[in-house]
């Protein structure tokens, strides 16, 4: 029992270890995408506690990165940037700024506490409603911080943010994600709430609040996220359009296609599209593969990693809804990977 | 010997590990009523998805005039001539009466013959053709199984299976659908008629199997219909 | 006079009534679908836009107008039988959780191959300009567009109504909208209503795509998305699981959006998508049926 623990969280770690290790061979321009990997693992593993754990869909979850990118970019920033890039911003804002490690912990605070006051209602809804209501969240939300200059760049970029995500940090980060999650799952909560995705009226039999639970981790999840977000501003110039419907897709189709139900998955999902996604993106802009001249044209990523997760959810949607047997063979390393952590 | 209308032949279904269904064979003739009956849970209904279609049996056959429906879709084998009076009626009730009509009428081979066959349908349930223009779930309980049952017939079958027709139903309405249903018999129809109801459909059928936990355990004539119920029980104490 | 203390005008008004109309066939088009499969189909949006790079291509070729919509309708359609057959058959059996994700990725997988093939700078359909000109009606300036927008859905939407209310293929649709095993098991043909579905989906789609390329003659990969999106919440505001009341929550959404976008100031405008989602969350909060529906209704939905 212990050691299957063990390799619960140490076998994700392990991943994470991997792939820093891996940064610090490469050369500076793919240590950018190892770092911006590892963040994805940040940000897929705040996914998976929420989705993973309670089974319940949510496109909302990037709303919770943009405004933990919003809470440690807008602070961290050094006040004489600041008129420059948020002329409109508010005193108290803008006569202040704090370091890098306060910035990420106030991202992680705000993220949290954005997560609370959106779960509080949305969180007595399931399936097809709590699907498009927090898909709703992400419209208003990119909608708000698009437009309103009082807490934030609005429509422009957020240079100048003092770039720390380095490859430490963000291993650091990833990992903390990944520890995060592991307590969660193992503890009382992480243990109700999957309950309550196998069979939520056999919970509720019991007496399991299916709403408290899954506000809980929703809470949890909304934290997680913020502070991926403040990882992420930290990392490259984000704007408002960089946090909309491509970051919410890729890396909900990162959730899904490692398999939605293990922190395993989440990893691995996160690192392997992440890596996929990295190598097409280098493709797009011109490489040589075994010294034959790669190029391809812009988009391509978006139509592999898409169908790729078409493919996945047509075929197996067991990352979705739990355990099931695959029924293709190609994924079958996966799921004895899968098999292997649990 | 001509070949019963509906054959069923060594049937066993499952629903995933359990067993609702095991090794059981029966079969209608044109013109007979076979009953199918005990407690909750015993597979009748089962037996019934099974031969629609609508469930996979794991082994055995489903003959329809001596052709095997194993592996068809539901609406392929209503096409073939065989009516589902489902259990609850499952009428659409909030499409007309004389809509839910028209949908029975999907599961038809032949293009002709409706308004004759919407005649004797009316001749047989009055209150369904008072009731056209209404819709289906402003009727009372009674009528809408009026109705499920006329909906089964306009699709000209040759077998008819109902699943618990008298299920909620008022004593007075319970003899209503039982005439009927021997009013169909006489029509030539091979029905089948899955019922809670021992005795009385013991008393009306050619003959009925007692089926518990998915196997049939005892068969009855109409002679027996008296003590039916002291039989049943014995046996299925 | 109340309208101008508004600010408002009737230019106003008629475009948010034909913007209105246009989301409305786009919810028919969204609500069919999901009547017969339970699936919210989200890559409805990108129908429409290959229907507009149908378009512009023929525009792009100088080929005749009727040409143009003619080949929108065949790419339209082939798209719609195409992603039934690979999508939407397959994901049937489902949670609608993860076919609304499968759907998701496919609007993404269409909008990247669009992005791929035409570029993001996008392509120009406007070879029927002409009916963004003002026609004059009791002193009244009013694009032409609006009125055939508007007049046009109407047309649709009556002989949806024939067609469902009248016909045998529209009788099994709502038969099987409503209880889709039931229909199977009395003989209804599974398949072909599904097909039925699908097609008139795509018909609505490509009629969509030729009235909005009037209204932005630029076709880009993202081209109505943002449309899509908000009939999508229109359609959940007014009710999924009926098609009146889904067809007139994407009126609704698509009135409101044309009159407030066109009415207020543009730092009250800019706010719109915060609050036509907002209205969406409360809805689903209070009246998860939506909120066109009659309380009996959804008594019985929910059996």
């Amino acid at each position: 029992m212990r050691r299957t623990a063990a390799l619960q969280l140490l076998a994700p770690l392990f991943l994470v270890g991997v792939a820093a290790l891996i940064g610090t061979l490469v050369s500076t321009s793919t240590e950018t995408y190892v770092i911006n990997a590892l963040v994805n693992v940040a940000i897929v593993v705040a996914l998976y506690v929420f989705i993973g754990n309670s089974g319940v869909l949510s496109f909302g979850h990037i709303s919770f990165v943009a405004v933990g990118a919003w809470a440690a970019g807008v602070l961290s920033m050094p006040v004489q940037e600041k008129p420059a890039i948020m002329p409109h911003l508010a005193s108290l804002l803008r006569d202040h700024a704090i370091g890098n490690v306060p910035s990420l912990a106030l991202a992680a605070a705000v993220g949290a506490a954005y997560a609370l006051v959106i779960g509080l209602p949305l969180m007595r809804l399931s399936g097809l409603g709590a699907g498009i209501a927090t898909f709703g969240v992400l419209e208003i939300t990119h909608n708000v911080l698009r437009y309103w200059e009082t807490i934030g760049p609005g429509l422009n970029t957020f240079s100048a943010v003092p770039e720390t995500t380095g490859l430490l940090q963000a291993s650091i980060g990833a990992a903390l994600a990944v520890i995060v999650a592991f307590a969660y799952r193992r503890s009382r909560f992480g243990r109700l709430l999957s309950a309550t995705r196998e069979d939520a009226a056999a919970a509720r039999a019991v007496g399991v609040s299916v709403y408290r639970q899954r506000l809980v981790a929703f809470v949890l999840s909304g934290g997680l996220a913020g502070f991926a977000g403040g990882l992420y501003v930290h990392l490259l110039p984000v704007n408002t359009e960089s946090l909309y419907l491509d970051i919410p897709f890729l890396t909900l189709a990162m959730l899904l296609i490692g398999g939605a139900t293990s922190l395993w998955g989440a990893v691995v999902g996160a690192l392997a599209v992440s890596g996929v996604d990295s190598f097409l993106a280098e493709a797009e802009t011109g490489i040589h593969v075994f010294g034959q001249p790669l190029n391809l044209p812009a988009g391509t990523r978006i139509v592999v990693v898409g169908a790729f997760m078409a493919l996945v959810l047509i075929l197996r949607p067991a990352g979705l809804t739990g355990g099931r047997e695959l029924s293709f063979r190609q994924l079958r390393p996966l799921r004895v990977l899968t098999k292997f952590a649990k | 010997m001509s070949l019963p209308a509906l054959a069923v032949e060594g049937l066993t279904v499952r629903h995933g590990a359990v067993t609702a269904v095991r090794d059981l064979s029966l079969s209608v003739e044109a013109g007979e009523i076979v009953g199918l009956i005990g407690p909750n849970g015993a597979g009748k209904s089962s037996t019934l998805h099974a031969i629609m279609g609508a469930v996979r049996p794991a082994a055995g056959a489903v003959l329809v005039n001596g052709v095997s429906v194993v592996g068809r879709r539901p609406e392929d084998v209503a096409r073939r001539g065989v009516a589902l009076v489902p259990e609850g009626r499952r009428i659409f009730a909030e499409l007309t009466v004389e809509e839910n009509l028209r949908l029975g009428l999907a599961g038809r081979r032949r293009r002709e013959g409706v308004e004759d066959d919407l005649a004797r349908v009316y001749e047989l349930f009055p209150a369904v053709e008072e009731s056209l223009r209404r819709k289906a779930g402003t009727l009372s309980g009674g009528q809408q199984q009026q109705l499920a049952i006329a909906r089964g017939l306009v699709a000209d079958p040759e077998v008819l299976l109902l699943d618990e027709p008298s299920l909620g139903l008022a004593p007075r309405v319970v003899d209503l659908v039982f005439q009927a249903l021997s009013a169909i018999r006489d029509r030539g129809l091979a029905v089948l008629l899955v019922e809670q109801r021992a005795q009385r459909t013991v008393a009306l059928a050619d003959r009925s199997h007692v089926l518990s936990r998915g196997e049939l355990r005892l068969t009855l004539g109409p002679e027996s219909a008296g003590d039916t119920e002291a039989l049943v029980s014995a046996y299925l104490a | 006079m109340t309208l101008a203390f508004l600010g408002m005008n009737w230019q106003t008004l008629a475009d948010a009534v034909s913007l209105g109309a246009i989301y409305a066939l786009m919810a028919v088009g969204i609500g069919l679908v999901f009547g017969v499969l339970r699936l919210v189909n989200f890559a409805y949006g990108q129908l429409v836009m290959a229907g507009a790079y149908a378009l512009a291509f023929a525009y792009d070729h100088g080929w005749p107008v009727s040409v143009g919509i003619l080949l929108c309708f065949a790419v339209v359609l082939t798209l719609s039988l195409l992603l039934d057959r690979i999508v939407f058959r397959p994901l049937r059996a489902h949670s609608p959780a993860v076919m609304l994700v499968a759907t998701f990725a496919i609007a993404f997988l269409l909008q990247s191959i669009a992005l791929l093939w035409f570029g993001p700078l996008g392509k120009i359909s406007a070879s029927l300009a002409a009916l963004n000109q003002p026609v004059t009606i009791s002193g009244v300036d009013i694009r032409k567009i609006a009125i055939v927008a508007t007049a046009l859905a109407a047309a649709c939407l009556l002989a949806l109504v024939l067609l469902l209310g009248r016909t045998r293929v529209g009788l099994h649709m709502r038969a099987a909208a409503m209880d889709f095993r039931t229909a199977e098991l009395l003989g209804v043909r599974a398949g072909r209503v599904i097909t039925a579905a699908v097609l008139v989906s795509g018909v609505l789609a490509a009629i969509v795509a030729v009235m909005l390329t009037v209204q932005t003659p630029l076709v880009t990969p993202d081209f109505a998305l943002r449309d899509t999106i908000l009939v999508l919440a229109g359609v959940v505001l007014g009710g999924m699981n009926r098609l009146v009341p889904a067809t007139l929550g994407g009126f609704a959404i698509g009135f409101a959006s044309g009159l407030l976008g066109g009415a207020l100031p543009t730092n009250w405008s800019q706010y719109l998508p915060s609050f036509l989602f907002a209205a969406v969350i409360l809805v689903l909060l209070v009246r998860p049926g939506g909120l066109f529906t009659r309380e009996g209704q959804r008594a019985a939905e929910r059996v």
